[in-house]
Parts: structure tokens; C-alpha cells; sequence
């Protein structure tokens, strides 16, 4: 060291800020292997499933869009959104929100970085906004990557939308970006959990797997049961709102629920990771040790917690009920019967088709039908020019998020893949179709 | 504000659960003082650094720094406050260079001066190393570039030579013997009490939390006790009745089979002399402790380190 060399003189400086944390921390994730690894899955997992999934026979028809996708290129990144919401999307907020503040104490720099120019809250708002910013980049490059995997791989092709309804390139693309714009939302919201983990755990495994598992525990409770009162305060459940923008009419009910649940744990999340943060000593150097204590006392409050939502969702009444299928049936059927005579090189005002259901479970032999089950039946009578007097009858499966996926017998509807006018061949629209209903 | 002090501190408490760490301290440091802080592990100097960094919140207690209040914990650190608490941590992904560009961005200035003290502490040959390869002593040289950047008027120092080989150790106080003479207020820690002497201006020691002394270097030597030595002789016995004939010894017989003898200079070199003359052969002679580590000792209860054979020496692990 030379002694010599040393300068020192007293220069106002000017005040560093949020601005300056972010640059700071967006630098650092830029630099680290596994945001870099997260951004590369994004990327490629898209390309490579529909890559595979065009090599098979079958098509993955229990998900929304899988017996589209191999038949037009917009279904693959509905698929990818539908797929993401259980867990994935969650697990892309915590690579960076679980460990952006415990990775501080992982690598003892706490005290580095807060002995600088910058405060506590400078500091938490920097941080929290870098990492939202990753996760609103990785949501967009999955959805970006999604939709050019599959207009590359299976071609531009008009899809079906969910009511049934022919959805132009133009409109499907609209749609895409709707649906992942609205899948940001409770990202967000998971962003702010991932941060409250990797605050007060002070540990980076648990800070990136505890939001994951929050979303697991949420998505098995939502296929529990259908009570539309806690399965609205499910995080889970604003994946699903951009359903509604295809339902015919569509609606934002389930969106801006979406919205206030997002906001309230994200919110309350980030009050609580703010206020351990705050009020920490700095008084060691590495990472919180792994307790099992710790991990005893988080098992037993989330079972506890677990089973007062499962108590919930089971008791409050479900709100799938057969008026209610009949109705988004008798809705997507008729668009379907129109998309159908398009596919013959027929025209036909939609308001001409009156299509009549009659739903009922099978299991229940007096009383009303209702809830999730694959024991659903629809009797169909549609009236219309073209089809007139058609009779189908529909074996649905609904799930407790009320979408559904119908079946009909190729001697009512017609076989799975029908000739076009033009002597190609394409989907039956009737055979098979997927829908959702949307809770009141 | 005008004020003669850099440091000021009353009455200041910190507890950790059932511990003690700061018990009641008061600490004035003038400006441009080169100040020690002395005391053996859990005296709390450590944690009175990182209150002063404003990492961790005092229960009781005022500390002004340059006239102000430091405010509470969470607050940015001080303008023109510099230095590290225990062995400076870096992001061991980004090279020393890129450490010290986000550390500058975080102090809202000061990146035109990377090269500059990168050169300082010799490190400009690594700059471009990332820092996970670094020794623990790359670290420190590091750490003290960093707080350079801010180009500061007080330094706190904590534990700077750990890790440090002498001629790296050596070269750590002489910067900080330079930025003394620019009018920087230094305050640095150790346990080595030999090594603060020939730095320092004034000292403290501390002790469970208290200080347990303070002044001036000059007043310290004056009030130390003659330094201890280890003697071995062919007859300790007889050895230690001759200590008795001279009043400015202090000769006490070690269970490990040598005698302890304190005494200053002239009355040591006039007993080893008697002894030869008593026909008793002095097999050893070494220092035990010096002046000062027999104040630390007396001061404390615990004898000062020489080196902290703990951490890694100064060496070159670094890989591009």
C-alpha cells in the first residue's frame, strides 16, 4: 500500500437515493447465475414443450388450450400461463425477491452496503423495486417467448377462445398480453411474499422456497373445494381471472378481486418484511442458521392456518351449480356451432342459434347437482339454420376453479377431426371443447 | 456546528438479550485525533463501531458525531464517515473494481476515485479479480479502499491488521498515519496494544462494556507497569531470594517452572548481572509482555494478542 498516494478532502457530496439502490441491485442480479438461469428457462422451456409436444400423437387435453396445440400457435402460451400459475410463477418472484435481502446476510455485506449514504428505507424500497422489476421482465419474456415458440413452431392459426368464440390473430394476440399482463398482479403480490421470507428468515433457501410452497399449499386447497369465499383469498386465485376476458360476455369481476387480494398481501407482506427490517440489529456477520425449531413452529402454523381455509372452502356453499354450467354450455356451444359452419364455409348469425342445456350429476340422484366433479352430464338441444334440431349429450369435468372440459360421442357431434371445404382436415369443434365458468 | 470533537459519546447502553455490551460508556475523541480502542474479545468495541455506523441501535445514550447526533439506527451513515467493523464483506460474484463503482453509486459520488485508491492500497494489479478469490487480507486492503472513497474525516477502523502479513499490516498504519496528517479523525481497534502505540495518539481500553481507561499514549507509558520477563535459571530458588535484596523487582515463581520478573530496564540489567555473579547460570531470557501489555493485562485481566492466528494470512489466492 502507498501511503503517499492517499487524498483526502472534505467535499459536499450529493445525497444518494432509491435510484441509486436499484441501479446497485439490478447490477448485481444481472451478474448472478441463477436470475441469468431463471431468464434462460423462460426462454427455452417454452420452445422446447411445444418442440415435444408437436412430436406426439396426443395432444395434453386436460389442460386449457391442450387439444389446441397442436392446431394453432397462440394455445401455447395460454398453456404456458395456466401451467405457470400453480407454482411457477411464484418460483420465478423468489429467485431473486427470497434472496435479494437474505443473500445480504448469506454474504455478510449488510454491513457494506449500510454503512454507505443510503438508509434503511432507501435501501428496502431499492431492493423491493428491483425485484419486482425481475419478476415483471421474466413474466414478459415468458409470455413473449411462449407466443413466438409456438407461431414459429405450429403456425399462426385463428384459435378457439374458452366461450367457444373464433379468436382472430390480432385477437388472440391482444388476449396474450391481457393475460399475462394480468398474471403480473399476483407475481407481485408473490414478489412481496418472497421478500417478507428472505427478510425475516434471513436465510436465502427459505426466502426462495417459501413463496413456492405458500402457492402449492394454496393451489391443493383450491382443488379442495369450490367455496367462492376463501377461494377468493387464495393468491392463487388471480392467476386464473384472464379467463374471463374470453368468457362470453367477458367480465373483470374475478380480475379486480384479483386485484384486492394481490394488494392485500402484498401489502401486508410488505409492512411486515419493513418493519423486521427496520427494526433489526445489524450485531453479526452470515446467514440466519437453519433451525428445526423454526421450521417446527412454520409447519405447525401452516397446517393450522391450511386447515382453517380447507374448513372454509368446504363449508361455504359452492357456486358451480347446474344453472350456472348450463348456461356457459349452452354460451360456448353455440359460438362453437357457428365457429363450426365458418370451418364449412357457412355463415351464420350467432343470434340465429339457440342452443338449450340440461346439466345434472350423475352421483345425485334426487336434489340439485352442483360442485366440482367429472360426473357431470349436459343434454344439448340446439335449433338453428344448418343444425337444426341437434341433439348432443356432453360428459363434463369441472374443476373446482369452474372451468370444465366437455365430451360428446362422435355419433351425435360428428368425429374428432372433420374436412374443410377445401379438402384439409381440422379439429371438430363439437367433439371436445374447454370452457370456464366464472364465479358470481 | 463547531466542534473540537469528532467523537462523542454518553452515557451509552446496549444490551443483546441477557448481555451487557455497552454498559454505561463515555468516549470523547478530539478532531484529527488518531484514537485506539483497545480491549480483549466482548469488551464491545465492535459493537460500539457498528452503533456508530448506525447498524445497530444504542439503548441509552448520545453519540454525536463532528457536533450531530447520529440520529437513529436505519439513517444513512454520516457524510465524511468512513472505514469497516469487523473483516470488510464484498459481493464475491463482481470483480474489485465493480464492488467499488456500486459502492460509490451508494455514496452518490466518488467513482472518479476508484483508481485512485485502488493504487493506495495495492490492489490496482487485481482490480479486475472478482473478489471471491480474495485472501482475508485482499479484503481488508479492500475494505479500506472502499471507505477511502468517501473521502472521509472520520475513520473507524475495526481490527485492521487481522489478516494482514507485517509488511501489509505495516503499510495499513502507515496510511493511516498519512490520512492523520491530512486532518483525518482515526479511530481504530486492535488487540495489540504494541501496534496502536506507535499510531495512536490517545487511548481507550474497555472492558465488559466500559471503559476502563482513557488518555494520551504518553500518559499510558508513564502509568504501565515495567514490562514482564520469563527467566530460566540453573537455580531458581536461589535466583528468587536475590530479587528480594533489590525493591524495584518484582520476581514471582511460575508453576511452569520459570520466574516471572517485572522490572524496568536498568533494575532487570542489574539482576541478571547479581545473578551471574551468584555463580547462577541464566539458561533464558525473553519478554514476556512490554510495558504497555502489562497495562493491558493489569487493565483488563486478559493479556493482550500479538496476531490473530485465526484468520487466513495475506496471501494471494485470487483467480481471474
Amino acid at each position: 500500500m502507498s501511503a503517499a498516494a492517499v487524498t483526502v478532502t472534505d467535499t459536499p457530496r450529493e445525497r444518494a437515493g432509491v435510484g441509486a439502490v436499484y441501479r446497485v441491485e439490478i447490477a448485481k442480479i444481472r451478474a448472478q447465475l441463477l436470475p441469468r438461469v431463471a431468464a434462460v428457462i423462460c426462454v427455452v422451456a417454452p420452445l422446447g414443450f411445444v418442440v415435444f409436444i408437436n412430436t406426439q400423437s396426443s395432444v395434453p387435453a386436460d389442460s386449457l388450450f391442450g387439444r389446441w396445440v397442436q392446431s394453432s400457435g397462440f394455445a401455447t402460451p395460454f398453456i404456458m400461463l395456466s401451467f405457470a400459475g400453480i407454482a411457477g410463477f411464484p418460483l420465478i418472484a423468489s429467485v431473486v425477491a427470497g434472496d435479494i435481502f437474505a443473500s445480504e446476510d448469506r454474504l455478510s455485506t449488510w454491513k457494506t452496503v449500510l454503512t454507505r449514504s443510503v438508509s434503511r428505507g432507501q435501501v428496502f424500497v431499492g431492493k423491493t423495486l428491483a425485484a419486482m422489476t425481475f419478476s415483471v421482465a421474466m413474466v414478459a419474456l415468458l409470455g413473449f417467448s411462449s407466443t413466438i415458440a409456438g407461431m414459429l413452431v405450429v403456425g399462426r392459426q385463428p384459435l378457439v377462445g374458452l366461450s367457444g368464440q373464433l379468436l382472430s390473430e390480432s385477437q388472440a394476440i391482444k388476449l396474450i398480453v391481457e393475460s399475462y399482463a394480468i398474471a403480473l398482479v399476483p407475481t407481485l403480490a408473490f414478489t412481496c411474499l418472497a421478500i417478507l421470507f428472505s427478510v425475516t428468515t434471513k436465510n436465502s433457501m427459505a426466502g426462495v422456497i417459501g413463496a413456492p410452497v405458500v402457492a402449492l399449499l394454496m393451489v391443493g386447497l383450491g382443488l379442495m373445494g369450490s367455496g367462492v369465499v376463501v377461494r377468493s383469498m387464495l393468491l392463487t386465485s388471480p392467476f386464473e381471472a384472464w379467463h374471463g376476458l374470453q368468457i362470453t360476455p367477458s367480465t373483470s369481476k374475478a380480475l379486480w378481486i384479483g386485484v384486492l387480494v394481490s394488494f392485500a398481501y402484498g401489502t401486508l407482506s410488505l409492512v411486515a418484511a419493513w418493519r423486521s427490517f427496520r427494526r433489526r440489529d445489524f450485531a453479526g456477520d452470515g446467514q440466519a442458521p437453519f433451525r428445526w425449531s423454526t421450521v417446527g413452529r412454520a409447519v405447525v402454523a401452516t397446517v393450522v392456518l391450511a386447515a382453517l381455509l380447507l374448513v372454509g372452502t368446504m363449508l361455504n356453499k359452492t357456486w358451480i351449480t347446474s344453472t350456472h354450467l348450463e348456461a356457459s354450455v349452452s354460451q360456448t356451444l353455440s359460438n362453437l356451432i357457428v365457429v363450426q359452419q365458418q370451418i364449412l364455409g357457412r355463415e351464420l348469425d350467432p343470434a340465429d342459434v339457440k342452443v338449450y342445456s340440461y346439466c345434472k350429476r350423475e352421483s345425485v340422484i334426487s336434489g340439485v347437482s352442483s360442485g366440482p366433479a367429472d360426473d357431470w352430464t349436459c343434454q344439448s338441444f340446439v335449433d338453428g339454420p344448418h343444425v337444426s334440431r341437434l341433439a348432443a349429450d356432453y360428459s363434463i369435468s369441472v374443476r373446482p376453479d369452474g372451468c370444465y372440459t366437455a365430451d360428446a360421442p362422435a355419433s351425435l357431434v360428428g368425429p374428432l377431426h372433420m374436412k374443410t371445404p377445401d379438402g384439409g382436415t381440422t379439429i371438430n369443434p363439437l367433439s371436445a371443447f374447454d370452457s370456464c365458468m366464472i364465479a358470481p | 456546528m463547531t466542534t473540537d470533537l469528532a467523537l462523542d459519546v454518553r452515557d451509552l447502553q446496549k444490551r443483546f438479550g441477557d448481555v451487557q455490551a455497552i454498559d454505561g460508556l463515555d468516549l470523547s475523541i478530539g478532531v484529527g485525533e488518531v484514537h485506539g480502542l483497545v480491549g480483549p474479545n466482548g469488551a464491545g468495541k465492535t459493537t460500539l463501531f457498528r452503533i456508530l455506523f448506525g447498524l445497530v441501535a444504542p439503548d441509552e445514550g448520545v453519540v454525536k458525531l463532528f457536533g450531530g447526533d447520529i440520529g437513529d439506527a436505519g439513517e444513512a451513515s454520516t457524510d465524511g464517515v468512513g472505514g469497516f467493523v469487523e473483516e470488510p464483506r464484498f459481493y464475491p460474484y463482481l470483480t474489485a473494481r465493480r464492488n467499488l463503482e456500486l459502492m460509490a453509486d451508494l455514496d452518490g459520488g466518488g467513482g472518479d476515485r476508484i483508481d485512485e485508491v485502488l493504487t493506495t492500497v495495492r490492489l490496482d494489479d487485481r482490480a479486475d479479480r472478482k473478489v471471491g478469490g480474495f485472501s482475508s487480507g485482499m479484503r481488508q486492503r479492500l475494505g479500506l479502499s472502499a471507505s477511502l472513497l468517501r473521502r472521509p474525516r472520520l475513520l473507524l477502523l475495526d481490527e485492521p491488521t487481522v489478516g494482514l502479513d507485517p509488511n501489509g499490516a505495516r503499510d495499513m498504519l502507515a496510511i493511516v498515519r498519512t490520512l492523520a496528517a491530512e486532518g483525518v479523525t482515526v479511530v481504530v481497534s486492535s488487540h495489540n496494544m504494541s501496534e496502536l502505540e506507535g499510531v495512536c495518539d490517545g487511548l481507550t481500553v474497555m472492558r465488559e462494556g466500559r471503559v476502563v481507561w482513557h488518555g494520551s499514549i504518553e500518559r499510558l507509558r508513564e502509568e504501565s507497569p515495567a514490562p514482564a520477563h520469563r527467566l530460566e535459571t540453573s537455580d531458581d530458588g536461589r535466583a528468587a531470594e536475590l530479587a528480594k535484596q533489590d525493591r524495584r523487582l518484582e520476581v514471582v515463581a511460575d508453576p511452569g517452572g520459570w520466574l516471572t520478573v517485572s522490572a524496568d530496564r536498568e533494575a532487570l540489567d542489574a539482576y541478571v548481572v547479581a545473578v551471574g555473579k551468584a555463580g547462577i547460570a541464566v539458561r533464558r531470557l525473553e519478554l514476556l509482555m512490554t510495558a504497555l501489555e502489562s497495562m493491558f493485562f493489569s487493565l483488563t485481566g486478559e493479556r493482550a494478542e500479538q496476531s490473530a492466528p485465526d484468520r487466513e494470512p495475506d496471501e494471494v489466492s485470487a483467480s481471474r
